[in-house]
């Protein structure tokens, strides 16, 4: 799965920690999440996309 | 570090001095003492305070974030199944005759740390595989 959280996140001037800190989630998953190597669980996705003010379909696309 | 590791570690660190503190003297005790029963209480002494151990993990677990938790879970798995494997196969090697049997105590006092230690060196892999790209 694609996403746009580290665009939306630098775009914010947040750094991961701000982030990690904001969803209550590590910065190592916010890392893992930014890079792809971690998809988020459905609850988390809708925290993200509320964050942003976002629709989830916005921010995460699915990968080839 | 994240409130919920500081909290694991505030309840892990005092919980786990005591159960040293317990075995050390636990096996100084054994020393004196005799008759089955009281033999077997001084030496399951240690065994309270890995009560409160236990509750810490629980604890640190459910407080974890999700990624956070799916890496303790693989660890738990990979690293279990490398140690309960390893024992197995080693059992079966000792069954062949290739190796010597050691001490039954030995081998019982040694799955604890060898499923601990497989557990940690898979978490170092897991981390660091979910981190680097």
């Amino acid at each position: 799965m694609n996403n746009r959280v580290r665009e939306l996140r630098t775009a914010l001037g947040w750094s991961q920690a701000d982030l990690g800190e904001k969803l209550d989630v590590s910065r190592q998953t916010v890392n893992a999440v930014e890079t792809g190597k971690y998809d988020p669980s459905l609850p988390l996705a809708f925290k993200i996309a509320k964050l942003f003010d976002l629709s989830i379909e916005s921010i995460f696309t699915p990968g080839e | 570090m994240r409130a919920v590791h500081k909290r694991y570690l505030r309840e892990f660190i005092p919980a786990m001095l005591i159960y040293m503190l317990l075995v050390y003297l636990s096996v100084r005790w054994l020393r004196s003492v005799d008759g089955t029963v009281a033999r077997a209480a001084v030496t399951l002494l240690p065994v309270l305070p890995i009560a409160f151990i236990i509750r810490a993990m629980v604890r640190a677990i459910r407080g974890q974030d999700e990624l956070e938790r799916r890496t303790d879970l693989e660890s738990i798995s990979i690293g279990g199944a490398i140690g309960g494997f390893g024992f197995f196969s080693y059992g079966m090697l000792i069954n062949a005759g290739v190796l010597q049997a050691p001490p039954a105590q030995s081998v019982a006092i040694w799955v604890l740390p060898v499923l601990m230690f497989g557990y940690g060196a898979v978490k170092c892999c897991m981390t660091f595989y979910y981190r680097v790209r």
